[in-house]
């Protein structure tokens, strides 16, 4: 018992000066009503992610089952929003749904950042030829805006979900090279950097140990605020046709067949578009909200 | 200065010729044998063959791309296997239409999101810049489709208010062709019935097309005016008895405009994307639709064709951007 | 803001369209027709165009379908079944004046074997081109290569073209392929009007039609408006922005019909829905897993998806054909059955994945897809619901290595004769769309050519009965339906006649008249 205080003691000690900054952030946070919203909007969002098997209260709708006398029941006690074509929950789906979106989102940015980050450091702390040529190259993809770009890599592989999270991925990575790269190339002239130079710090070291934790904020503020764009373009594509198809439970999709029922039962297309909206309002309020905290000078 | 212009051009060329190695190589690793889905379902062997000729799909990639190349310099992009048309055809007929849809969005977020932004910075604090603020923040999160849907659901469908979709009314004959912009033809002739009809169609697509870049318009003017307008010389002005209206828009409203100009040439490109949602939603004969159309048939020289087309809209919209600054900043010295 | 929107507020149609007097019937349908080439190219939105612009030598009309003199006012058949005569009508014009005589019906022929597009496959394997004689200007032979007793019902869908017309907007030796897409040729009722690709065709009457008109109050014009969405399409009708529409879903039809000025009309279909098999590849070439998987489905479902309007298929052959018996060994809903002949193939709880392959954006095979996965989850099979284009998928149903396990397909017969649907079963449809499932029984095949070459019908009807239970028993599909088709109409149009040779959202404008 002993021993383990200790260590918790000697870990605060340690870290103490991050631990006020980490206790800054919140403090600073907590004071702005929309950043306020936008954590707890994310929160929730996180949280019906991860127990929806518990919330939901017709787990075989969401695998496939149908029930073709129950079809387009409006929302009820039963069916708080109303059931489906095949007589499915759309409750029940809405909120595996999150979970769909929640993986389709973190993939998306996970592989963006996985590319983009080490590619960014590499063109900004080597400079040079390397750097235009890998400038050069992220300015093709971003040359193009984004939904189109996605839109043609999934119609030449297919439609399907791993499809769109594959496009999206390549939609989103060129905006790390540039946010880290421009980092990168700052960085390179401070003086730390220098100092870690002439005492003979391999690149390696500079670059994971002094470089990367300073490009941190801006990446974690840019990752909340893609996250929710993220999810947006999967649910575009969804819409389209191209991106999850059925019996999965993916919110763009739904519309998209809701879409066609619209006249008569409105509650098919309504309940998962507000459930895109709440999430990605709260990613973007949690994102300005942290931008706010840790990088007060950007602007965009 | 010309230099500047020179040196922009030749790097556009070339981010364009990158974009172009990289769509034909995503439409090289189509799964599918294109030749069959052109034949169409009743082919005979011989005619698939017949068709595979014609597309030239037996050479080696580096062999296709160069005569793929040679065919965009010549404003040749190919052939749709769905239509059945040439390409450039189909864009012909279709651009105008989203162009027009395009610039009326735009021009409505820049108007609106300016007067906004300034409104709810003059008026910080109260319920103007309350509701512009909520608005400002929700406006980008909102899927664009499903709005379109919802309020042709409400204002088309329930309440016959505007039309459901498309450019015209069926009865109605285009107006003569000048600009084939409906609503500039309509007015340069004096059409005003026609006119009448294309503005009732394109407002709802326009209107949803331009939201998000609305909110973000109206939110990066409003920050920008409240910082400018706690500067130091803001306060000279005033001090010498400039009157409010001047202050704000002359000298304020300069200097915020850098930045929202950057979000402009931002949301600009966000808004080429969207396209592809409001012309479906909409029944807007655009390049957007024909796009998707394209898309989910497997048709690839028409998605090619567009994200080159609307990538080299969206590069000369951005130098346009760039030139921008020089004309609100008179520090931005271009070499 | 508000008060500029109703500014906007347009006058919103509730009679039909008028322009300068004239009445113009306007039809929202889903898909374009790019490409209106009679050698080239069918499909329901394209035939409905050449329909009214062109003629051809008989016509299909009504329900039950007859077979109608139209170009052709007699024509004479040979004992043998190879020798057809035709005799023209004299007083056909082209569009341009030109008289409609055997040479022209020669030369459409010849253009339309030469192209091999379109409707060539129709007659390619019975009749060539140095087959065809002109007797006078308006009398025509055909000398078939073989005997073929369903010759003359493919002739409806064989139109007659202007050679001078179209020779005179030829590029280089293209036969005048690049111009008929867009342009015509033709003899028939409209001519074309404006032409706006991806927005609307419109035609409009000609009032001098050598046939004549039997309704004064006949359209005088007809557009063809391009809607894609059935939402759009719904909210259109009931605007009254178009005057009649197809395509909707069911529950659309239902909650259609309630309104005043909406009348919907109902007739059922030959237009079979089948899940073809692959018979050759993975496991359905097994026929104990194809047994299982027809008595694990749950049929009555496709009824309640059409809202009660359709009727299970009996047979391979669609109910009201001729020659269409009830098989008896039909298959339906037993999953006691069904799990037996999943153990009889060797796995007894399932533990494999099929693939289902569907039209993409075709709701219905959507939907019977999802009941489809419901059942077979129960017997521990997987299914991976793949939507394609149809073209992909006829492209992929045209190979056994690439042809899925199950595809969903829509077929109606081009003409009333059993042929046209026993042949799908034969070896020469393998690589078609609706051989994609590639049965293989020489028997059968005998079968099918003997009554194909056959001309005595009693022989011929024997031979379809044994030809049907054979196929029901050998199971290469998953017998699904017939579903009514419907149509929604503003009430003020009259004159539609519903015939089942048409395809699905393809009508016949001809007879059709408006009257207040």
């Amino acid at each position: 018992m002993n021993s383990i205080n200790s260590i918790w003691a000697r870990w605060r000690v340690e870290r103490k000066s991050q631990i006020r900054g980490f206790k800054l952030i919140v403090y600073t946070m907590s004071r702005s009503p929309l950043s306020v919203i936008g954590f707890s909007f994310v929160l929730i969002f996180f949280v019906i992610a991860l127990i929806g098997p518990i919330l939901i209260t017709y787990p075989q709708d969401v695998r496939g089952a149908v029930h073709m006398d129950q079809k387009f029941k409006p929302p009820s006690s039963l069916h708080p929003f109303g059931t489906d074509e095949v007589g499915r929950d759309i409750y029940s789906r809405v909120i595996m749904g999150t979970r769909i979106s929640l993986q389709i989102g973190l993939l998306i940015i996970f592989v963006a950042m996985g590319i983009g980050v080490p590619v960014g450091i590499i063109a900004g702390y080597l400079g040079g030829w390397v750097n235009e040529v890998l400038m050069r190259i992220t300015d093709i993809f971003l040359s193009v805006p984004g939904l189109l770009l996605a839109l043609a890599i999934v119609g030449a592989l297919g439609p399907g979900i791993k499809n769109a999270m594959l496009a999206l991925s390549i939609v989103w990575w060129p905006g790390y090279v540039r946010l880290v790269q421009g980092k990168t190339l700052s960085l390179r002239e401070e003086s730390f950097v220098e100092a870690a130079k002439s005492i003979g710090a391999s690149k390696f070291r500079i670059i994971f140990g002094h470089i990367l934790p300073n490009c941190t904020s801006p990446i974690i503020i840019k990752a909340s605020m893609d996250m929710g764009m993220a999810i947006l373009f999967a649910a575009n594509l969804g819409f389209i046709g191209v991106g999850a198809q059925p019996p999965i439970p993916e919110w763009g999709a739904m519309i998209s067949t809701g879409r066609n029922y619209l006249m008569n039962h409105w509650w098919m297309a309504t309940f998962p578009g507000l459930a895109i909206l709440i999430t990605v309002l709260g990613f973007n309020l949690l994102g300005d909200g942290l931008r706010d905290v840790l990088d007060p000078q950007s602007r965009i | 200065m010309k230099r500047y212009f020179l040196k922009r051009f030749l790097s556009i060329i070339i981010t364009l010729i990158g974009l172009s190695v990289i769509v034909f190589m995503v439409s090289r690793v189509a799964p599918g044998d294109p030749a069959k889905l052109a034949a169409g379902p009743d082919a005979t062997e011989e005619m698939v063959q017949i068709i595979q000729k014609e597309f030239r799909l037996d050479d080696p990639l580096p062999v296709q791309y160069i005569s793929y190349m040679r065919g965009l310099l010549r404003g040749d992009f190919g052939r749709s296997i769905r239509t059945r048309h040439q390409v450039q055809e189909d864009i012909r007929l279709f651009l105008p239409a989203t162009f027009e849809l395009v610039f009326f969005s735009i021009a409505f977020a820049i108007a609106f999101g300016i007067l906004f932004g300034i409104l709810s910075a003059v008026y910080k604090d109260t319920w103007i810049d309350h509701g512009a603020r909520v608005f400002s923040v929700t406006g980008v999160a909102v899927p664009m489709f499903w709005l379109g849907i919802m309020l042709q659901l409400l204002l088309a469908a329930k309440f016959h208010l505007l039309p459901i979709g498309g450019r015209l009314d069926t009865m109605i004959l285009p107006p003569t062709t000048i600009t084939r912009f409906f609503l500039m033809d309509s007015l340069i002739t004096g059409n005003w019935v026609v006119f009448k009809n294309a503005l009732s169609h394109i407002f709802l697509p326009a209107f949803v097309l331009s939201f998000p870049a609305l909110a973000s318009i109206t939110r990066i003017n409003r920050a920008e005016m409240l910082e400018v307008l706690h500067k130091d010389f803001i306060l000279n002005e005033r001090a010498q008895g400039i009157s409010e209206r001047l202050i704000i828009a002359k000298y304020a409203l300069k200097n915020a405009l850098i930045p929202t100009l950057t979000m402009i040439g931002l949301r600009y490109g966000w808004m080429l994307g969207g396209t592809i949602l409001v012309e479906t939603v909409f029944d807007w004969p655009g390049i957007g639709n024909y796009a998707v159309g394209a898309a989910v048939y497997s048709d690839f020289q028409p998605v090619m064709a567009v994200t080159i087309i609307l990538g080299l809209n969206f590069m000369i919209a951005n130098l346009f951007v760039d030139l921008g600054y020089g004309v609100l900043d008179p520090r931005v010295r271009y070499e | 803001m508000i008060v500029g929107v109703s500014f906007l507020v347009g006058a919103s149609a509730s009679g039909y369209e008028k322009r300068d007097g004239k009445k113009i019937f306007v039809y929202g349908e889903r898909q374009a027709a790019p490409n209106i080439d009679p050698s080239q190219y069918y499909d329901w939105s394209t035939r409905m165009l050449q329909q009214s612009l062109y003629d051809a030598l008989l016509k299909y009309v009504g329900n039950p379908p007859k077979l109608i003199p139209w170009l052709a006012k007699s024509r004479k058949k040979s004992a043998d079944g190879k020798k057809w005569t035709f005799e023209l009508v004299r007083n056909a014009k082209f569009h341009n004046g030109d008289p409609v005589t055997a040479q022209a019906v020669k030369w459409s022929f010849e253009r339309t074997l030469t192209i091999k597009k379109g409707p060539a496959w129709m007659l390619m394997d019975f009749l060539d081109k140095d087959g065809i004689r002109v007797i006078d200007d308006h009398t025509i032979e055909f000398n078939l290569k073989s005997p073929y007793a369903a010759f003359e019902m493919a002739l409806p869908w064989w139109y007659i073209m202007n050679p001078k017309v179209v020779m005179a907007n030829a590029k280089g030796d293209d036969y005048g392929q690049e111009w008929m897409k867009s342009n015509s040729a033709g003899s028939g009722p409209f001519r074309q009007k404006r032409w706006e690709h991806g927005v609307l065709y419109e035609l409009e009457a000609v009032e001098d039609y050598w046939k004549g008109w039997e309704n004064p109050k006949h359209i005088n014009g007809f557009i063809y408006k391009i809607i894609r969405e059935s939402s759009s399409l719904r909210m259109a009708l009931e605007k009254g922005e178009v005057d009649g529409i197809s395509g909707l879903s069911p529950e659309d039809y239902d909650a259609v019909i309630k309104n005043p000025n909406i009348y919907v009309t109902n007739d059922p279909g030959w237009t079979t829905f089948g899940l073809k098999m692959n018979t050759q590849k993975g496991y359905t070439k097994d026929i104990n897993i194809r047994k299982a998987i027809c008595y694990a489905f749950d049929y009555p479902s496709m009824i309640k998806i059409y809202n009660g309007n359709a009727t299970l298929e009996d047979s391979p052959f669609p109910k009201g054909m001729k020659g269409h018996i009830p098989v008896p060994n039909v298959y339906r809903q037993d999953m006691k059955k069904a799990k037996e002949y999943l153990a009889k193939a060797g796995y007894p709880n399932g533990g494999f994945e099929l693939e289902y392959v569907y039209v993409s954006g075709l709701e219905e095979e959507r939907l019977i897809g999802l009941v489809l996965l419901d059942n077979l989850a129960q017997l521990g099979i997987k299914l991976k619901m793949v939507p394609l284009v149809w073209p992909n998928m006829v492209a992929r149903g045209s190979k056994v290595e690439t042809s899925p396990d199950l595809i969903a397909v829509f077929t109606t017969p081009i003409m009333d004769d059993p042929d046209v649907v026993a042949i799908q079963y034969h070896k020469v449809s393998w690589g078609k769309y609706y051989g994609s499932h590639f049965y293989q029984n020489e028997k059968t095949w005998e079968m099918i050519e003997k009554a194909r070459f056959t001309v005595d019908w009693p022989t011929r009807r024997k031979l379809y009965e044994e030809i049907q239970t054979q196929i029901m028993e050998d199971v290469p599909e998953l017998f699904g339906m017939l579903f009514n088709r419907r149509w929604a109409f503003r009430k003020h149009v009259k004159g539609f006649v519903f015939s089942p040779m048409r395809f699905t959202s393809e009508i016949d404008i001809y007879p059709l008249y408006i009257e207040d």
